[in-house]
């Protein structure tokens, strides 16, 4: 790994922005609308709500025990055997949901643009992208991720303008959807599509100071949120109830509904540019992150030349389900509600047991 | 092998002439530096004997006749000596600059670099005086980097010029000129300019360790100089910036840069860089702050338009054609009608042909230029169409592409996008805008891993360093209150409080 100290806000910023907030522009909104319906764009919010404390409690323990990532955090606090084995699990929810979600990204890009193309196709020439991209290290990927955030929010922002005139705002109501109950219940079973928070903080040190992580993934979550609320709202508001249920990608729909004037009607690709820009690096810092975990478990230093065999496993394994209805419904589903009590409470039992260790009182 | 014997056998030739010493004997230096430089054989080896005036012993001047201002040596060497009186040399001839030495190899590079050098009966000291007048061209205007607003000069293939020209717009005693000798066979002068109380230490020795550890009989100039210092000999990115303006040598000085000049090259390199050297050009900052800004942003967009148009037009028309608006679609289609070539087929043999006429149009001569173009151009734009070889719209996205490659005006970066262009093309033809795409993110992620001299490529947008913030857009010049902090140097503020 190099660390030269040469990331700062803007670049932790950055990345985190685009490994959680690209959410807006996949099926995660299909998930949620199975149950909810239009009431679905206010799931993120609960499930923020849910997991945003946690977090938090992550950054202050390892704003305490200085000098520390994510794993040796966990080690130090809950014991080095059972701390490795907690982490493994780590390791392998972060594989999982990136293996599940790369092989839903792949269905997009196949599905919407290359319908002609079998998926392991597009599925290598993504990932060889993706391991070439991760191979430059992670400071790089914080000095693209900046340099194109620009760019592919700039894009966003378009999409968002030119879709405004086709919102019919009534459509949000009823306000809670299916009702109030659902929505609670989906929040929280669906909190881990935050999960990527946590993995991000095995970079803990990676910035100048820690203090530049801590703003910097703070402000992007924030941020983040805003950008997943404010989309899933306007998906309502152009859908509305029950079609929304329906629409697997809303974000490529919308792309493929809005037009540029007269004259240009069908300007998806545009877009389409962006999206592609944002998904390569979010699998570049999500590969990453995945392979410094379990590098750290394992005690191995110099863990980039793991990047290889991970994507070879990510694209052997991503191409296993049968179809991305599976991929989505069921498979990323149940993740999801397995991950999520774990990482709302976990924060929560390290902390206590750090508390009565004694550890926080210095 | 016997190559190799050849080669020891001159190794120990040079060796002797290492640790040789000037003899006292006049007699026995006469016949060594004859021996050595061939006199005789030698047409412009000039020897010149005179009993000193002021002693009454003999004396013996050599010098290369032809690298050397015979009017100085007249007046200012032999005149003095043969009438004037003196206890020392150096009190008696009227040359500002000369040096003393013992050393027999000092002696012979002396000669080489254009000096006159005397011996004297019974003296182990040999006098080098410096006459050296190398012909060049006289200071002329730049022709490789043209400018409307700002200064016109631009070095010429004398150091000495050179200097000069940097001198007149940098009036401070910190600027220093330091040489370093490189070569085996060929000892020739490397200048290496930096103003003393800001550089960075690290980044000046690292310059001075890569020029001291080339390796090789002889660096004959700047051009070559450049692929031995640089880091990266396979990169398609240039690490070092080749300038033949003084004004922009400066300017980068006055940031806290590090210049080198040689004395055979009209040019100066520039080190370290990052994109943005390569992206800038001097005038952007004489005019004024939007028509500066103004100019850049057709720049960043002919930069995109040399990489990128001709790879989009392939994607979009071969993977998306639904993009394309119906009419233009149909335009595109009914002009393709007749040409039997795959799309991407097209595209590469226009730009192909681009590229020749261009390398031809460089390499004809002057008088046939107008009129070879002129064919060139018809032959490859109109008949082919009419033969229909290529579609007219490959016409225009080609001639596109090429043209917007003259505003990219550094000549490294040039060549950089030119190449890459190609790789761009074949990567859209594979898979569309997901290849073409992930292509892009690779370069770009492969150049923002670049360094130059410890300086990553895309400093000081991202890493962020503290600077005056001219990047793609520049600040008004009030404004500007930064040095680059990512050369870390000595003093960062421009403007004193």
């Amino acid at each position: 790994m190099q660390n030269r100290g040469l990331l700062r806000m803007k670049e932790i910023l950055a990345m985190t922005l685009i490994i959680v907030g690209i959410k807006f522009s996949d099926s995660t909104s299909s998930l949620m609308s199975q149950q909810a319906q239009n009431g679905f764009w206010l799931i993120p919010l609960i499930s923020f709500v849910c997991i945003f404390p946690g977090f938090l409690l992550m950054l202050y323990l390892l704003k305490k025990y200085k000098d520390k990532n994510l794993v040796e955090l966990i080690e130090t606090i809950i014991g080095k055997w059972a701390g490795k084995l907690i982490c493994l699990l780590l390791f392998i929810f972060a594989f999982l949901t990136l293996t599940l979600d790369s092989r839903n990204y792949v269905e997009q890009i196949k599905q919407l643009y290359f319908q002609e193309s079998p998926t392991d196709t597009v599925y290598y020439i993504f990932f060889i992208v993706v391991l070439f991209g991760a191979k430059k290290g992670f400071e790089v990927i914080g000095f693209t991720s900046w340099i194109t955030l620009l760019f592919t929010k700039a894009s966003v922002l378009i999409v968002f303008l030119l879709i405004t005139g086709d919102m019919v705002l009534q459509r949000i109501f009823p306000i809670f959807g299916q009702g109030l109950s659902i929505l609670l219940t989906e929040g929280v079973k669906k909190a881990s599509i935050f999960a990527e928070l946590f993995f991000l903080l095995i970079a803990y040190q990676s910035a100048k100071s820690t203090s530049m992580f801590r703003k910097g993934s703070i402000i992007a979550s924030i941020i983040g949120l805003f950008e997943i609320l404010l989309f899933f709202f306007v998906y309502v508001c152009v859908f509305d109830y029950n079609s929304i249920k329906k629409i697997a990608f809303p974000y490529h729909d919308i792309t493929q509904f809005v037009n540029l004037g007269q004259f240009f009607t069908n300007i998806e690709t545009f877009f389409m540019v962006f999206w592609l820009l944002a998904a390569f690096l979010k699998f570049i810092i999500f590969i990453y992150i995945t392979s410094w975990i379990f590098g750290e478990i394992f005690a191995i230093r110099n863990f980039e030349p793991l990047l290889l065999p991970f994507s070879f496993l990510v694209v052997m394994i991503g191409l296993i389900p049968l179809n991305s209805v599976i991929n989505e419904l069921v498979l990323r589903e149940t993740l999801l509600t397995i991950m999520s009590p774990f990482f709302i409470i976990f924060p929560f039992i390290l902390w206590s047991i750090a508390f009565f260790k004694g550890d926080l009182k210095q | 092998m016997a190559r190799l014997l050849q080669k020891q056998q001159n190794k120990a030739e040079q060796s002797s002439l290492k640790d040789k010493k000037v003899a006292a004997s006049l007699k026995q230096n006469m016949q060594d530096t004859k021996e050595l430089f061939g006199y005789g054989v030698n047409k412009d080896f000039a020897m010149r004997s005179i009993t000193l005036k002021s002693n009454g012993k003999k004396g013996i001047l050599f010098y290369f006749s032809s690298i050397v201002d015979g009017e100085r040596i007249n007046l200012h060497i032999i005149k003095p000596l043969l009438t004037a009186e003196g206890d020392r040399i150096k009190n008696i001839v009227s040359i500002e600059n000369i040096e003393e030495t013992s050393d027999f190899e000092k002696v012979v590079q002396n000669i080489n670099s254009g000096k006159v050098i005397l011996f004297v009966e019974g003296d182990t000291q040999a006098y080098a005086m410096d006459v050296a007048d190398f012909a060049h061209r006289p200071v002329s205007k730049a022709e490789n980097e043209v400018t409307i607003k700002g200064p016109q000069e631009a070095f010429t293939e004398s150091l000495n010029s050179n200097i000069s020209l940097i001198r007149k717009q940098l009036h401070n005693h910190s600027l220093i000129n330091e040489g370093i000798q490189v070569g085996e066979r060929s000892v020739n002068e490397v200048n290496v300019i930096y103003i003393k109380d800001l550089v960075n230490d690290d980044i000046l020795n690292n310059v001075r360790d890569r020029i001291k550890n080339i390796k090789t009989d002889n660096v004959r100039n700047l051009e070559i100089l450049e692929q031995f210092i640089e880091e990266r000999p396979y990169s398609l990115i240039p690490t070092i910036l080749y300038t033949e303006k003084p004004d922009k040598a400066t300017s980068y000085l006055e940031d806290g840069y590090v210049v080198i000049l040689m004395d055979s090259s009209s040019a100066c390199l520039i080190v370290p860089v990052t994109f943005w050297s390569f992206f800038h050009a001097p005038e952007d900052r004489y005019l004024r702050f939007f028509y500066g800004n103004f100019t850049r942003s057709i720049r960043i967009f002919c930069f995109y338009l040399t990489l990128m148009i001709s790879a989009s037009y392939v994607a979009i028309s071969n993977f998306h054609s639904e993009m394309i608006p119906p009419d233009l679609l149909l335009a595109i289609t009914a002009s393709r009608e007749r040409v039997p070539f795959p799309l991407i087929i097209e595209v590469l043999m226009m730009e192909i042909a681009f590229e020749l006429i261009r390398e031809a149009g460089l390499r004809i001569p002057n008088p046939l230029g107008p009129t070879i173009g002129i064919v060139g151009a018809l032959i490859l734009g109109q008949a082919a169409v009419e033969a229909n070889i290529i579609s007219p719209i490959i016409v225009i996205v080609a001639a596109l592409s090429g043209l917007s490659s003259f505003a990219v005006a550094d000549l490294n970066m040039n060549f950089t996008i030119r190449l890459m262009r190609f790789i761009f093309i074949l990567a859209a033809g594979t898979y569309g805008m997901l290849s073409l795409t992930g292509a892009f993110l690779l370069f770009l992620m492969y150049a923002a891993s670049i360094k130059s001299f410890g300086v990553s490529f895309f400093s000081p947008m991202s890493p962020h360093f503290m600077s005056s913030e001219d990047t793609i857009f520049r600040k008004t010049v009030r404004k500007e209150i930064f040095r680059p902090t990512y050369l870390h140097l000595k003093d960062i503020q421009k403007k004193p409080k």
